[in-house]
């Protein structure tokens, strides 16, 4: 048996974690600035992504132990699910990962033009909905199916705030400093790697409106509720391709 | 016509046209109400084919009826664990979630595909019996070659993912794969990329050989590239998603006792397989992608004049395109030592390291790829780090051929020699021409020399006729009782094997002799004082002769399915749980489980057993 934690330290645990991002976060941002070092800018983004896969991911929760429970019990049938999930989200990062690659390859040490207030508020925003997803899979996990509402809600809402920032407005900022999609390469990179992440974030929200309108319905309970879990991990995953693509974007290198 | 409709296949072909057909209408109106053409020298712009390609995969696949119970699942009902097959044949032209029929699907389709790439190679070749122009004109040459490419390779990825979804569940002791509506779906998909593949001939065809390097690639001329490139990026969704449900089911639903070092070889051969599938399809799902879109939106990823970088595409292409090699002969090397126990009764030689070794070459597969690229212009110091990984290789895969040579060592030859006995000796001795070929490749000295010339495509026609044609017939002929309950026609296949192999083998060596003397690949004429014409024409009798040799055994498949000599119990005598219960296999396999006691191959020692039955 595993200690399962009281519904307060839990929820108090996200908080923590959360703070813990948002300082890590200022102090890339500060380091760019004042230090600007690739290897540790990396380090940062590292200890970002560990944070989110551990506390926000639950990936330990891959190792649990379901002996003892026979192959058809709905725990076991949730542990495959789950490393169904992380096998997907495994080969996914092979995506981002080629393309943080073809970033560095073709853009070196260079970075493009591009509004750094604008950028650290989309991830901001993103490093929030994070959290307040974290908080709905902890209420729902704890049998709170209010908290849990307003978190999906609070969720979608800066979701779908990141991509109006990404799309709507960076897009259209970047064109006026001649980042553009057919000039050159530096355009076709930057477009390519927000619009990838961008795809992801909008089946994300997708996935979040399917599982906010069952939970209206009252079909996710304390101990079924691995939509609720699938949705939350995939969106922290998005989350985490994040935090590696903006120091590749803003802060690594200098601009032309 | 109502109850032709009804059949899915055909109900979700309908719709992909029809998806086609929208997705074209509706980027033309946009392009023409914002004033832009949209008209082109195919009927309609690339943008619209290409998103006409997209909706159509999308309509296929929701009308199909594979994605119905996702559907309810999003409407928040439940739905049934299984559903009941059809009984008829019809079941294999619907949405079946079983794997045994999945599996059959698969096996099927990789056959359709076979033998449309191999007319594709005999067309092509009757062209390069003789020097100058023929019937062909250099444009068709070049599509042709390919996609008989690239046919070839999603049907062998179709064919290794049809013996994996049978077998594997089988063999491990579980009821179906761990997600049987993934695996349904990884099926499907696969269909309509075949179906943008074909579509690629009438649009101009596709001139860059199966690798699609830019700059050529990016040549605005042809379209047919574009829906080259979708339809590889539609089926490595199909190879990726297969993976990831066979790595779940390995890992999730063994049976009792099954632990690592009792699992059949087949079975780590194929989860080897599906960690590189897994992972390293992505980088030619993105390569690809990225042409399309520097192709549609002007990215100049790979354009030296927007400061792009041609060679970087060779990087992302060859991470996948390499170890996808390895893809495909792991579960083949898998097969043979499988077969070769049961066969001639005697333990397989090292089943550890011979475990171990699938796993080693899936590992260090992943650091090779650059040896394709010596002569790309890549930094020239990346050069003998990439050789001496190459080389490398040659010890896991030595550490198979030791296995089966001391497993065959005073085992007992059956008499008279099965087909599948005899496909597999074939697979050992075509691999090992595969394999010797291979260092020469590996080398930079000899490989700068030998690079593009036929020597190269002898080596891995050897290595890809070794590691997967050979091990797969011989699996049909081991396994086709299972399915069926009854054999195949032994004479058919005696006769299949001894005129596919010696017509296989002057057709690979002859490859590579004139490759030697300075025959170029992928070119559609050569000068007819290299003298080579005595020798093309030897190689195109002998395609015509492997030709032949399948369509005795596709006409042997056919009459055994219905005439076969009836083969209920266990006819090989097979230690193995699925020989255990009757054939065909039952609807949801084991009635009772079983449960692991002993070591799969301990053929010959007596007493000594591999699974039990549970008591009810």
């Amino acid at each position: 048996m595993t200690h399962t934690p009281d519904k307060k330290s839990a929820l108090n645990q996200g908080v923590v974690v959360f703070i813990y991002l948002a300082v890590l976060t200022a102090l890339e941002f500060a380091l760019a600035l004042f230090l600007p070092n690739v290897v540790l800018l990396g380090v940062v983004a590292l200890v970002k992504a560990a944070l989110v896969a551990y506390y926000y991911m639950h990936i330990y929760k891959l190792n649990r132990e379901d002996s003892g429970e026979g192959h058809d019990s709905l725990a076991y049938k949730i542990g495959t699910n789950r490393l169904g999930l992380w096998l997907f989200l495994l080969s996914d990062s092979f995506v981002f990962g080629g393309l943080l690659i073809s970033r560095f390859n073709l853009l070196g040490m260079t970075r493009p033009h591009l509004n750094q207030y604008l950028g650290f508020g989309v991830t901001a925003i993103l490093l929030i909905s994070s959290f307040f997803m974290n908080r709905a899979e902890t209420s729902i996990a704890h049998g709170d199916k209010k908290g849990f509402q307003t978190g999906i809600i609070i969720t979608m809402l800066l979701g779908l705030g990141f991509v109006v920032g990404v799309v709507g407005l960076e897009w259209q900022l970047a064109k006026i400093e001649e980042v553009i999609v057919n000039k050159d390469v530096v355009g076709g990179i930057f477009y390519m790697m927000t619009g990838m992440h961008a795809f992801h974030v909008l089946t994300g929200l997708i996935f979040l409106f399917l599982v906010w309108r069952n939970g209206r319905r009252g079909y996710f309970t304390a101990e079924n509720h691995w939509g609720v879990e699938a949705a939350a991990v995939y969106w922290h995953f998005v989350d985490v391709v994040w935090i590696f693509f903006y120091p590749a974007l803003y802060l690594i290198g200098s601009t032309p | 016509m109502k109850k032709i409709y009804s059949i899915p296949l055909v109900r979700g072909l309908v719709w992909l046209v029809v998806g086609l057909v929208i997705g074209i209408a509706a980027v033309a109106g946009i392009r023409a109400a914002l004033g832009l053409d949209a008209t082109g020298r195919y009927l309609f712009t690339e943008h619209a084919w290409v998103f006409g390609g997209f909706v159509g995969t999308l309509a296929f696949i929701a009308t199909h009826g594979v994605m119905g119970d996702w559907f309810k699942w999003w409407r928040g009902q439940d739905t049934p664990e299984h559903h009941e097959d059809p009984a008829s044949w019809l079941k294999y032209l619907g949405p079946s979630l079983d794997h045994k029929v999945i599996g059959i699907q698969y096996t099927i389709t990789a056959i359709i595909l076979l033998v449309v790439g191999g007319t594709f190679a005999l067309i092509f070749r009757t062209e390069l019996s003789f020097e100058g122009q023929q019937f062909l004109n250099p444009d068709q040459y070049n599509t042709l070659m390919s996609l008989h490419g690239m046919l070839m390779i999603v049907s062998i990825l179709l064919g290794i993912a049809g013996l994996m979804n049978y077998l594997v569940p089988l063999l491990i002791g579980a009821a179906d794969m761990a997600f049987p509506r993934l695996n349904a779906f990884s099926f499907w998909i696969a269909v309509p990329a075949a179906v943008w593949l074909l579509l690629s001939m009438p649009l101009g065809g596709v001139e860059t050989g199966w690798t699609g390097y830019p700059p050529l690639s990016a040549n605005p001329a042809k379209i047919g590239q574009q829906m080259f490139f979708l339809g590889v990026f539609v089926a490595g969704w199909s190879s990726v998603l297969g993976a990831l449900n066979l790595i779940a089911t390995v890992a999730r639903m063994r049976a009792k006792g099954m632990t690592a070092f009792r699992l059949p070889i087949f079975v780590w051969a194929s989860i080897a397989t599906s960690l590189i599938a897994l992972t390293a399809t992505q980088l030619i799902g993105l390569s690809f992608q990225m042409v399309m879109f520097q192709r549609l939106f002007g990215m100049g990823f790979f354009d030296p004049a927007k400061g792009g970088n041609p060679v970087l595409f060779q990087h992302l292409f060859w991470f996948y395109s390499h170890p996808a090699v390895y893809v495909f002969i792991l579960p083949g090397l898998g097969v043979v030592s499988e077969l070769l126990p049961p066969l001639i009764r005697k333990p397989l030689f090292g089943y550890k390291w011979v475990a171990m070794s699938s796993f080693g070459i899936a590992l260090v597969g992943f650091l090779v790829w650059a040896h394709h690229m010596f002569t790309s212009g890549m930094n020239e110091y990346l050069r003998v780090p990439f050789m001496y990984s190459t080389l490398l290789v040659a010890v896991p895969t030595g550490v198979k051929f030791f296995s089966w040579v001391a497993t065959i060592w005073k085992g007992k030859i059956p008499t008279p020699m099965p087909s599948a006995f005899l496909f597999t000796i074939g697979a050992i001795v075509v691999f090992l021409m595969g394999g010797l070929t291979g260092p020469p490749n590996a080398t930079v000295s000899t490989d700068l020399h030998l690079h593009d010339t036929y020597w190269i495509v002898g080596h891995f026609h050897d290595t890809l006729f070794g590691g997967f044609v050979f091990p797969f017939f011989a699996a049909l002929y081991y396994w086709f009782p299972k399915a069926t309950g009854r054999r195949l026609d032994e004479r058919l296949g005696r006769l299949h094997f001894w005129l596919m192999t010696p017509a296989f083998l002057v057709l690979s060596s002859g490859m590579m002799r004139i490759g030697l003397l300075g025959m170029r690949r992928r070119i559609f004429d050569y000068d007819p004082a290299l003298g080579f014409e005595n020798m093309h024409v030897t190689l195109t009798v002998a395609a015509f002769l492997i030709a032949f040799s399948i369509a005795i055994f596709i006409y042997n498949m056919i009459v055994s399915v219905k005439e076969g000599d009836p083969a209920p119990g266990n006819i090989w005598n097979s230690r193995s749980p699925e020989w255990q219960v009757p054939s065909p296999m039952p609807a949801h396999n084991y009635e009772t489980p079983f449960e692991v006691v002993g070591e799969p191959y301990d053929y010959g020692l007596p007493g000594s057993k591999y699974v039990e039955f549970m008591k009810k």
